[in-house]
């Protein structure tokens, strides 16, 4: 997080070296979603340079580089979140599954206002539709101040209405999925906040599955926790895997090369290298991708 | 043993260069000013039971419980003051609250960054107004238009026996509970206004993103999400509007109309404990005058006392 507003100094003597072209090697399955040449600045600081990302379906993608390279920045434009603040602003194209849900063009946001009755913004995309279908987990643990049942249920009942009934179907199944489900069942009227650093961090994941999004976006979701609650969490990734699409941006290169099937090595706000992951780790093409997975910088 | 190694180091301190003795005067003056504010303190309350000792000996606990406040047979009782400073605190506690949460929310969640600062310092230069400026506004501008465009015609309307009719009655002069209620509100409306807005601030930006992540409209974030994250500092702002509220004395002497007794309607003039003191102490001349209004005194000292501490506790709970 802290990193995202690091602008990138022009004075670099690095930049020029980083104008190469991306060293890509794209999935040969089916992309959810995919970026496309997207550029993004806060305010009048640049922090993405024509990046492209593809993420294949029900694989963990991992985004890795030194802080401040952009790859929080990239999560954060993926689901729009930076709407939220006013200057910020990207440009190119993100698809999910196809549609772009930069422009106003995009399918979804034609689809979404001739339903009627959504709010379009300035876009004319609705972005609280969007944030449904690309969920995030963030650093910190972002429990809600309510009961662990409440928190899983929050974004369903935003949504959607559904019954005690289903609620606590929805309710067990997400926890049991974040593999949270054994420690929590006793006290689910319990607050979240009360939740241990590692199981807040399921808690939000449950929270965020819940809904059911096509992808599930994690923005260094272990840099806050123990060996242990670390372990915990990957493992629940791998298996959550089946089901979703996981992008994870982390620090920790040993996390990324155990958990993922793809990862893209950002550097001052290029992707550098986009491969496969034991590719990437065993055999960097770039030399910066290189010195980076090897500890000589970063 | 910890505290070995603790003492070794604060041997070597000397070492740089300081002087003990400045340290020593330095530390002693501090000392003394604390103390100072504390013996002042513990000296105010004092004197207040002394001076007020004399009535609750003469009328025990009726003083709380009693209306009469008959300064001729010099029988005093303090219930209808009492009664006026909850009722009319309260009144404004209802009246801005709504408005202030309405004010914070905005300034936080909705108003562009570059005017909400300016707006937010305006909030807060509101606070400083000093109480008679909106006393004399009240007394000249609103009790009038008050009393022709709103209390005459609710009189007019409905019948004095009906229970409608009972809440509304009273003396169409504009000088009454109720403007007392909003004259309160109107001041300490920027004062919580400004509390609340410090309180939003500290939901973490991250909690917050992670509401919107999930889909959620901006209505939804503040309602589901930001306000209960402050539930228990919510709690606090209430009570320290409510400590404002009870003390205030010019703006209500002027326009709650200072009669003494039990309000019986909304539109009732009544009293405060405030307003009582502030109107009488120049004349009282009767030992047992001054007595019963010191006494007003230390009961509405314990009442902001208890509300104020109350509030503390619950700000400091809210922080961790």
């Amino acid at each position: 997080m802290n990193d995202i507003a690091t602008p990138i100094s022009p004075a670099s003597p690095n930049i020029a070296a980083s104008t190469e072209a991306p060293i890509m090697t794209r999935p040969t399955g089916e992309l959810v979603l995919e970026a496309r040449n997207l550029d993004f600045s806060y305010g009048k600081t640049q922090s993405l340079f024509g990046v492209d990302l593809p993420v294949e379906r029900n694989r963990i993608t991992a985004l890795i580089g030194p802080s401040g390279c952009g790859k929080s920045t990239l999560l954060r434009a993926l689901n729009r979140i930076y709407d939220m603040y006013p200057g910020q602003h990207a440009t190119g194209r993100i698809l999910l599954n196809s549609e772009d849900i930069l422009s106003d063009r995009g399918s979804l946001a034609r689809l979404k206002a001739r339903d009627g009755d959504v709010e379009l913004n300035e876009s004319g995309l609705d972005t609280s539709a969007l944030r449904a279908r690309i969920g995030m987990v963030f650093q910190k643990p972002t429990p809600f101040p309510m009961s662990i049942y409440d928190n899983v249920a929050f974004g369903v009942r935003l949504h959607q209405k559904k019954s005690k009934a289903e609620m606590d179907v929805i309710v067990e199944r997400s926890l049991k999925r974040a593999a949270l489900w054994d420690e929590v069942k006793d006290k689910l009227s319990a607050s979240g906040l009360g939740l241990s650093g590692g199981q807040q961090q399921r808690l939000c994941v449950a929270r965020g599955i819940a809904v059911e999004p096509e992808v599930l976006l994690l923005d260094e979701p272990a840099s806050a926790l123990d060996p242990v609650s670390t372990a915990k969490l990957e493992a629940t990734l791998m298996e959550l895997k089946k089901d979703f699409t996981i992008v994870i941006v982390t620090h920790n290169l040993q996390q990324a090369a155990r958990i993922s099937d793809h990862t893209g090595f950002m550097f001052l706000g290029k992707m550098i290298e986009f491969r496969p992951t034991a590719e990437l780790f065993e055999r960097p093409q770039s030399p910066r991708t290189r010195d980076y997975v090897t500890g000589r910088f970063g | 043993m910890s505290t070995a190694a603790i003492d070794t180091r604060t041997e070597d301190r000397p070492a740089r260069a300081q002087s003990p003795l400045g340290e020593t005067i330095f530390r002693t003056l501090c000392f003394s000013a604390a103390t100072l504010l504390m013996a002042a303190l513990a000296g105010v309350v004092v004197s207040l039971i002394i001076g007020g000792w004399p009535a609750f000996q003469k009328f025990g606990f009726g003083f709380i419980t009693s209306t009469a406040w008959n300064p001729v047979t010099e029988d005093y009782g303090a219930a209808g003051p009492i009664v006026g400073t909850i009722v009319t605190s309260i009144l404004a506690l209802i009246i801005a609250l709504p408005l202030a949460l309405g004010v914070s929310v905005f300034l936080v969640e909705f108003c562009p960054k570059r005017i909400a600062r300016p707006i937010a310092i305006a909030v807060e230069l509101l606070a400083g107004i000093p109480s008679i400026v909106y006393g004399m506004w009240g007394l000249f501008v609103l009790a009038p238009w008050f009393a022709t465009h709103i209390q005459l015609p609710i009189m007019m309307d409905f019948d004095s026996h009906s229970l409608i009719g009972r809440i509304f009655s009273g003396v169409p002069n504009g000088a009454n509970i109720f403007t007392a209620s909003l004259i309160l509100a109107i001041m300490i409306l920027p004062y919580m206004a400004a509390v609340f807005r410090e309180l939003l601030l500290t939901v973490p930006s991250q909690v917050r993103e992670a509401a919107y992540g999930l889909g959620s409209t901006a209505f939804e974030v503040v309602a589901k999400v930001m306000l209960p994250y402050v539930s228990k500092g919510t709690v606090g702002v209430i009570m320290l509007g409510l400590g404002r509220a009870l003390g205030e004395t010019m703006a209500v002497t002027f326009i709650i109309g200072n009669s003494h007794g039990f309000p019986h309607s909304l539109f009732d003039s009544g009293s405060t404990i405030a307003s009582t003191i502030a109107n009488e102490f120049a004349e009282a001349t009767s030992d047992m005058h001054t007595s019963a209004l010191i006494a007003l005194g230390l009961v509405l000292f314990v009442l902001t006392f208890a509300v104020l501490a109350v509030a503390r506790a619950l700000l400091a709970g809210n922080k961790n």
